[in-house]
């Protein structure tokens, strides 16, 4: 029944784009949003544009599957297009009918909110169809370990993320079975109002926790026998390490963002 | 009652790149009142054979007769067949959600639509079936109790549905020797009083003692149907899809390999001993 | 003379909150390459006396001391528990990583294994475990006994002197539990591991080389497997099972049969039966 989730969107093939250092990529994705929120002029989205199109082809990820990401927020995106299109004030008036007046800017402003959206989840789907979330936790934790001196536990954050990353499958097929067997007592989750369909996962929900202290107290137990106490001191099996091509990538994306910048100055 | 499988096969998510199969072509019948022992390797599609019986999965093609109607035909009433085939699932206490031993054994007849009176006395006579004092345990929080309580709650909470047919997963996996052997008894007893049982095992010396018959499934077929003697007697076999024999059935064979002359497919202790005991008088005999 | 790896001196417990003690002055040691049993139900304080072994729990009385380091000295906790590596009955909730060899790397990383080394270890304790084929695996694809052996890689790659199994096969089946055994039977023998196995399979307790039975906390029995098992119904009355060898024996020993005492495996009962029954005269 819940089987057919799957999990993050990482998509398994090798690419350069793939065994780029994960902090640099997370540094890139946000340049790159920066990039994307910065153009005043509609021109400007053409490099931007061709930036992700070289990179999805150089990921080997098939576009589609960078699309598909886009498909969730179409309603969103609709909406926001949609809002602006009649709201936004303007100066060239289009079209006026009863209070309807849609002008020449407004049509602008949001044909560029709606680019903005797409090229942004586009770069999102990006990072995450080409690194493995395990990666993404590592990367987040390196970069965010200088803030250990202000206290910040990016050790103990990037550690419970892959826990996260490494119950979810055990929990999600406990939640099955344990869905299974209340069904075989007869429960019924699938039909009824909205209040008797939340009544209905209490018989679901609090074995599921129960289940998951269970496993949080056996696995603090197990993580204490194996030493672990904490970040100080820990070495790291994967030591990361910049190599030619994040420089190069970083030089590429920091030409982009040069560029729009100049190129809002003088377009 | 009676379950047939017709030529039942189950593939699970197909068409995506994870397709895999589970079961293919499974034809049997069971008829009311035997004990029938499921075995199998881990994977070779014990747990989604018995997920079938009563309904949970769904065959990819084939059908699941009950009684000769078929349990996917439109108006089969779901209802009926959860409470004639009752399911207790592989560690089965993970299930327990209820603040009282009482009231988790009462949600399956609760589901069933039935009566507050028709309920209390159902609760109680799960309790008594499984062999917890009523008074005693009733108020209690499930979670509060040992493995093997907690065990019985979830099987009573199953029997109060009064199923014809109970399916059980390994039902004394992770338990201690003397609950292992409280579990297979009280299993017996349902047996003896009537229930068809359904027992997925993975131990042979539980499926020598109590089973009537025993399916063998290898890669999601049948590879052997009979009655525990007739599987035993293919030790051999068994051993080569890696599976255990009964120690019993083990020691038969090595001895009458080892030149004695035993009959074949002795699984049983009480024969063994009284077989080693015949020859051993008879070859003193001879001595003499 | 070995070294000694488990010393336990009149050590008693008890869970906070708790009237009885879990484990009742017990005392025993465990020398450099030994393979223990420790047998008990559900209850009898087994898995307790496991914790205490390696610091996880610190005894209310009495003394552990693992390699000449007591426990209740924090200044050892980490050495403690490298060298005394503990799998526990799980084998789903004793894995942290989302990838084999990043599990296996975790106790190093832990510890201040340089980068440069840890492969090597990883390797060689997937290898010992006969699982380097699955280093780049996810654990929740795999079988129950391959989890237990990524447990044991997960420790072998820390070098310890001895490994705890806390009913390391209980929620196995056959397959798994024999995986499991067997691999640890070989650690043992090759690598001269100590070796103390928690457990209520008397199959299991029978290939150890000496059984401790412990009940209501306490250790009642203790002794090698032929003794111990030959009395069945001295384990009956501690509310345990003779294997079935060994039973099999007793009942045809107590009809006449002249077998020796001590019989546990099925090759020792074909050999001493067929010797017996087969026709002396030779016909």
């Amino acid at each position: 029944m819940l089987n057919d989730i799957t999990l993050g969107q990482y998509y398994p093939v090798k690419s350069m784009v793939h065994s780029l250092d994960p902090r640099v990529k997370i540094v890139l994705l946000i340049l790159a949003l920066v990039t994307v929120f910065l153009p005043e002029n509609m021109l400007l989205y053409i490099p931007i544009a061709a930036f992700i199109l070289l990179t999805a082809r150089l990921s080997n990820v098939p576009f589609k599957l960078l699309l598909k990401g886009i498909k969730p927020l179409r309603f969103i995106l609709i909406f926001t297009v949609v809002l602006n299109v009649f709201f936004l004030p303007g100066e060239t008036v289009w079209l006026e009918w009863e209070f309807i007046r849609i002008t020449k800017e407004a049509v602008l402003t949001a044909i560029m909110f709606g680019i903005r959206l797409v090229l942004l989840v586009m770069f999102s789907s990006l990072l995450t169809l080409t690194t493995a979330p395990v990666a993404l936790t590592d990367g987040l934790e390196r970069l965010l370990s200088p803030l250990a001196k202000i206290r910040f536990p990016a050790h103990e954050m990037a550690m419970m993320m892959t826990i996260a990353l490494r119950f979810i499958p055990t929990l999600l097929e406990e939640a099955d079975k344990i869905m299974k067997a209340q069904s075989a007592r007869g429960a019924d989750f699938e039909s009824g109002n909205l209040m008797a369909r939340a009544k209905a996962m209490v018989p679901l929900l609090v074995p599921l926790f129960v289940s998951a202290f269970r496993r949080a107290g056996d696995l603090a137990m197990a993580m204490e026998a194996r030493c672990y106490h904490g970040g100080k001191g820990r070495t790291r099996l994967h030591v990361l390490k910049m190599k030619r091509n994040d420089y190069l990538a970083l030089l590429f994306m920091a030409l982009l963002l040069a560029a729009v910048i100049v190129g809002n100055r003088f377009l | 009652m009676q379950i047939t499988f017709r030529q039942v096969s189950h593939t699970y998510q197909p068409g995506s790149p994870f397709q895999s199969t589970a079961l293919s072509n499974i034809d049997f019948t069971v008829e009311s009142g035997e004990f029938l022992a499921l075995i199998g390797h881990t994977g070779s599609g014990k747990s989604t054979l018995a997920q079938h019986i009563n309904g949970l999965l769904k065959p990819t093609s084939g059908q699941v007769l009950i009684d000769g109607s078929d349990i996917h035909a439109d108006g089969y009433s779901k209802k009926t067949l959860r409470q004639k085939v009752g399911m207790v699932f592989q560690y089965a206490e993970h299930q327990l959600f209820e603040e009282t031993v009482e009231k988790d054994i009462a949600f399956g007849p609760k589901n069933l639509g039935l009566e507050e009176a028709e309920i209390a006395v159902r609760v109680q006579e799960a309790m008594e079936k499984v062999g917890l004092e009523y008074d005693e345990f009733k108020e209690k929080s499930p979670f509060e109790l040992s493995g093997g309580q907690m065990r019985r709650v979830a099987i009573a909470g199953v029997l109060a549905m009064r199923p014809e047919v109970l399916i059980l997963d390994e039902p004394a996996a992770g338990l201690d020797p003397m609950s292992r052997e409280e579990m297979l008894q009280l299993i017996k007893a349902l047996h003896e009083k009537g229930t068809t049982i359904v027992m997925i095992s993975h131990s042979m010396d539980d499926v020598a003692r109590f089973a009537t018959r025993a399916i063998v499934l290898k890669k999601g077929a049948i590879a052997m149907d009979g009655t525990p003697a007739e599987i035993f007697r293919h030790a051999d076999e068994l051993e080569d899809m890696g599976l255990d024999v009964p120690v019993i059935c083990k020691l038969a064979r090595d001895m009458q390999k080892a030149g004695l002359p035993l009959e074949d497919g002795i699984y049983e202790e009480d024969k063994l001993y009284e077989a080693l005991l015949h020859l051993w008088k008879g070859g003193a005999a001879d001595a003499q | 003379m070995p070294d000694t790896i488990f010393d336990v001196k009149n050590v008693s417990f008890a869970y906070e909150e708790a009237e009885e003690n879990a484990v009742q002055d017990v005392s025993f040691s465990v020398p450099e390459g030994a393979f223990y049993a420790i047998l008990g139900q559900n209850g009898s304080g087994k898995s307790t006396l496991a914790k205490l072994l390696n610091g996880l729990y610190l005894p209310t009385e009495g003394t552990v001391h693992v390699c000449g380091m007591d426990t209740a000295d924090d200044k050892h906790t980490w050495d403690i528990r490298s060298s005394a590596g503990m799998v526990f009955q799980n084998p789903d909730n004793q894995i942290v990583a989302t990838i084999v060899e990043d599990d296996v790397a975790f106790g190093l990383e832990n510890i201040g294994v340089p980068a440069k080394e840890m492969p090597v270890r990883i390797e060689q304790a997937l290898t010992d475990v006969g699982m380097l084929a699955f280093k780049e695996r996810a654990p929740h694809t795999l079988s129950g006994g391959q989890k237990q052996r990524i447990a044991i890689a997960g420790i072998l790659a820390m070098q310890p002197r001895a490994i705890i199994f806390d009913e390391a096969t209980a929620m196995l089946d056959p397959q798994g539990r024999k995986e499991v055994f067997s691999a640890v039977e070989r650690l043992n023998k090759e690598k001269n591991i100590t070796v103390v196995w928690i457990t209520h399979f008397m199959e299991e307790a029978a290939r150890c080389q000496h059984v401790f039975i412990m009940e209501n906390g306490k250790m009642v029995l203790e002794g090698a497997p032929k003794d111990i098992f030959s009395d069945p119904e001295r384990l009956q009355k501690l509310r345990l099972d003779a294997p079935p060898v060994a039973g099999l024996a007793h009942r045809l020993r107590q009809s006449g049969m002249p077998l020796t005492d001590g019989i546990l495996t099925v090759e020792e009962m074909v050999k001493e039966v067929s010797a017996l029954c087969k026709s002396p005269s030779g016909k």
